[in-house]
């Protein structure tokens, strides 16, 4: 099919396996909502490692 | 990722406006971020540098950053500014993001291995986006 063809909303992932929930999900939020996202991992991966030293 | 497709990379890629004005307020900016080459870290980059349409590969001491002249088939920045839109990204900063639809084809361009393999992930997002509309 083309670059032109709808989804229907029960298709969980695109014929070449792209997974479309999580585009569905990364459009809902706003660019600065991402950014945070982001941020949010960037936040866990530091706080993960601080609890490793400390232990 | 601003544009909603799920990957994310370790840069940031700007392309920026090169005339000399601009140039030089970049410079300020650029020092005020510790910017060096990421293959050579003694040496920072200077006007001649950003005047060219080459990409600078930085690093800062905020992480990567890649300061492009041209993408795709020499793409620069006044080609590229009608197909960006202004965007919110937190506490009040808006800047200049391109659209999917013109990145898609700037990654069809060049067609790296690492452009290649997100390509069918940002193809879709572009189809739900526009499915949206």
């Amino acid at each position: 099919m083309g670059p032109d063809r709808q989804f229907t909303t029960k298709e969980t992932h695109s014929e070449d396996g792209v997974d479309l929930t999580l585009i569905r999900w990364m459009l809902s939020l706003t660019p600065a909502e991402r950014l945070d996202l982001l941020q949010g991992f960037v936040d866990s991966v530091l706080e993960i490692r601080a609890r490793n030293r400390e232990a | 990722m601003l544009e909603g497709v799920p990957v994310n990379t370790f840069d940031l890629d700007v392309v920026h406006s090169r005339e000399p004005g601009n140039i030089d307020r970049l410079l300020v900016a650029l020092e005020s971020l510790d910017a060096t080459y990421r293959m050579s870290p003694e040496l920072k980059p200077a006007a001649s540098h950003l005047a060219c349409s080459g990409h600078q590969l930085l690093i800062t001491r905020w992480g990567p950053l890649d300061i492009l002249g041209s993408i795709g088939r020499s793409r620069r920045y006044h080609d590229l500014l009608p197909h960006a839109s202004e965007v919110e990204v937190g506490h009040g900063l808006r800047v200049q993001v391109l659209n999917l639809e013109t990145l898609i084809a700037v990654k069809e361009e060049v067609a790296g291995e690492k452009d290649l393999a997100v390509l069918p992930t940002m193809r879709r997002t572009l189809e739900e986006q526009r499915r949206r509309r």
